[in-house]
């Protein structure tokens, strides 16, 4: 269809607008990260762009400086209540492990399961989907009292032994992105006609062979897909991670602790949520070259 | 290469039998299309000779081993199938090298075979590409391409033409029948396309309802069929197939026109109810019973007649030309020794 010069344009403008209403809060939250806290506080007006832009609160969350010293250089001297960490690297790491942990568990399972569920006949294959999407019918807040008493009495909280605390945030990210990962999974799966695996059989694969070298290849961006969906909800989870853990604090509990009752430190809040955004957008960029659809495009007819 | 057998084959889906007892005997070398309309089980019987489904009784012979219990990969079987399932990630060359690739064989021995393949499917420029950059009859020569590489003893094929366009479904069925001369494998073919059927196979296997209506040569089955459905099903247009009542050497039809039947025909006794067969390119214009014209198709080559004789309509296939309008009464004669009589009860031959 030939779009006339003026629809183009209006779409284009669209386009842009859209955009930039999902883009704004990104960017005002980057440039509040580098703006000094006079520019952050100021009553009278809102600061856009005139202001000298500062590091310290990268400085201070990302590389472990002390926030009083900083404050110190850069004339701004005000009282520093507590030095309360504002460390973050650690912070940066414990998400990393915990969102990179779960997700590779939940492909896992979720790869093998779905294609069982696509591929396989057995009894209670229909409802077995219905099963496990229910358990995301319940708000997560439900269970966590039971579950944190449970991770207790089974010494697997991170206050009782570090690896198993790891072990516990993991397994229960892992268990919440199950449900969604196998529902998009196996669709991508339903999408891959059997033949194909038949082909491959008679072509001499073993059942694994022909899971293994010529469907999960076919799908693999859905399974692209499904893992950046898993690995955003582990890296921005709140909730079980501020009742579950103590010592392990991924991002989004450590920054709920820069809301402090002496006032909430904006510059810090918005460094290192500025900084978290890195590695979810290095891992999409890792995985969005699979992230096409229409990977099965060519095997069929049309 | 190896011939098949089928003995007793029984197929239950559940509670519900698809295939009741197929008796079939494939040769060595040979070319043998099931034919039927859909759900008529044809394909189900092609893939339980693959393998892909189990039967529920009856023996199934590759080369005269029993193969009821071996697994696809074990049976020396290639497939064809009605999707093409080509290996979307593979470029054409893996796909038609997964099979040797499995099987580990040397890397000189997957090269000779892949390029002897390319070249007799005219596929040596592809052998890079993807699938998705082939057209609908590149796509179907890879899928021919991963058979044959193989050298397997049986090709089966599931409606491998079945989408492709007219021109392009009259070009594929040419090279099919000439990769079978070449190679000599046995080849089980399925389709619903009677005239795939009738220029392809040395055999033709006619299914309805998972039995065997009848099998034979092309010529043999249309030039006999065996019952008012292999009658019907085979031609185009269809044979007409007129109802009446044998009396004094003609059939006598609803409308009480006479068909005539050859001189001391002792198919049928006076009285006996039957059904009055003639195709379409027996009839010429002439003195035999009239009928009243309705539509003409000049095709051409052929001009054909429609019209209807009391409730029935008969079509007639002319190789002459004639001035006819719609709504004239035209008389027609059947050629005696084409007249084909069914039992109007049973349906079977007379």
């Amino acid at each position: 269809m030939e779009l006339s010069r003026r629809w183009q344009l209006l779409r284009d403008v669209a386009a842009v607008l859209v955009t930039g209403i999902f883009m704004f809060p990104i960017f005002w939250w980057a440039l509040t990260s580098i703006k000094p806290i006079s520019a952050v506080f100021d009553k009278d007006r809102v600061v856009w762009f005139d202001f000298v832009p500062t590091l310290i609160n990268y400085g201070v969350t990302l590389f472990g400086m002390s926030r009083s010293q900083l404050a110190i250089d850069d004339g701004l001297g005000m009282g520093v209540a507590g030095s309360s960490s504002y460390d973050s690297r650690q912070s940066i790491l414990d998400s990393i492990i915990i969102s990179v942990g779960s997700t590779a568990i939940t492909m896992v399972v979720a790869v093998l399961a779905a294609y069982a569920l696509s591929r396989m006949r057995f009894n209670g294959r229909d409802s077995f989907l219905n099963w496990v999407l229910g358990q995301r019918f319940m708000p997560p807040i439900a269970i966590l009292v039971p579950m944190v008493t449970i991770y207790a009495g089974l010494g697997m909280r991170d206050n009782q032994n570090l690896v198993l605390g790891y072990v516990g945030i993991i397994l229960i990210y892992a268990l919440m992105n199950l449900p969604i990962a196998l529902l998009l999974l196996k669709s991508f799966f339903d999408d891959v006609p059997q033949d194909v695996d038949q082909a491959a059989m008679i072509d001499g694969a073993t059942r694994w062979q022909s899971f293994s070298k010529v469907v999960l290849p076919m799908v693999k961006g859905g399974v692209a897909a499904a893992a950046v969906l898993c690995f955003i909800f582990a890296w921005t989870e709140f909730l079980l991670s501020l009742f579950l853990t103590t010592q392990i604090r991924a991002i989004p509990v450590k920054i709920q602790t820069f809301v402090t009752s002496t006032g909430n430190e904006w510059g810090f809040i918005t460094a290192l949520g500025t900084a978290a955004i890195i590695p979810s957008f290095i891992f999409i960029l890792l995985v969005q070259r699979h992230l096409v659809r229409g990977l099965t495009l060519g095997s069929l007819k049309e | 290469m190896a011939s098949v057998t089928l003995r007793n084959i029984r197929k239950n889906y559940g509670a519900v039998e698809v295939i009741h007892g197929v008796n079939l005997d494939i040769p060595d070398g040979s070319f043998v299309v099931l034919l039927g309309p859909s759900g008529c089980g044809k394909s189900t019987l092609l893939r339980s000779i693959a393998g892909l489904e189990t039967i529920t009784s009856g023996d199934i012979e590759i080369g005269g081993r029993r193969v009821n219990d071996e697994h696809p990969k074990d049976r020396d079987i290639a497939m064809v199938f009605q999707n093409y399932a080509l290996y979307a990630h593979m470029n054409v060359k893996d796909n038609m090298s997964f099979s040797l690739k499995l099987a580990k064989r040397p890397q000189s021995e997957i090269d000779e075979k892949t390029s002897w393949a390319a070249k007799i499917l005219n596929l040596e420029p592809y052998m890079a590409r993807f699938p998705r950059e082939l057209s609908g009859g590149q796509r179907q020569r890879v899928a021919m391409g991963r058979a044959i590489v193989r050298n397997p003893s049986v090709f089966l094929f599931d409606e491998p033409l079945s989408n492709l366009d007219a021109k392009l479904r009259v070009q594929m069925r040419t090279e099919i029948k000439e990769l079978h001369e070449r190679l000599k494998t046995t080849t089980v073919y399925v389709t619903h396309d009677q005239i795939e059927a009738m220029t392809m196979a040395d055999k033709i296997v006619i299914l309805r309802d998972g039995i065997i209506e009848q099998e034979g040569t092309p010529l043999d089955v249309y030039d006999h069929p065996a019952n008012l459905f292999v009658a019907s099903f085979i031609g185009s247009p269809a044979m007409n197939l007129i109802k009446g009542t044998v009396s004094k050497g003609a059939v006598v039809a609803a409308n009480g026109a006479r068909l005539p039947l050859p001189p001391k025909d002792s198919r049928a006794r006076d009285g006996q109810h039957v059904v009055y067969g003639i195709r379409p390119e027996d009839l010429e214009l002439g003195k035999g019973f009239d009928i009243k014209l309705s539509v003409t198709e000049p095709t051409g080559p052929e001009l054909h007649l429609y019209g209807d004789l009391g409730e029935e309509e008969v079509c007639a296939v002319l190789r002459s030309r004639a001035e006819l309008k719609r709504g004239e009464m035209v008389g027609l004669a059947p050629r005696l020794d084409r007249v084909h009589l069914f039992d109007a009860d049973t349906g079977k031959v007379l």
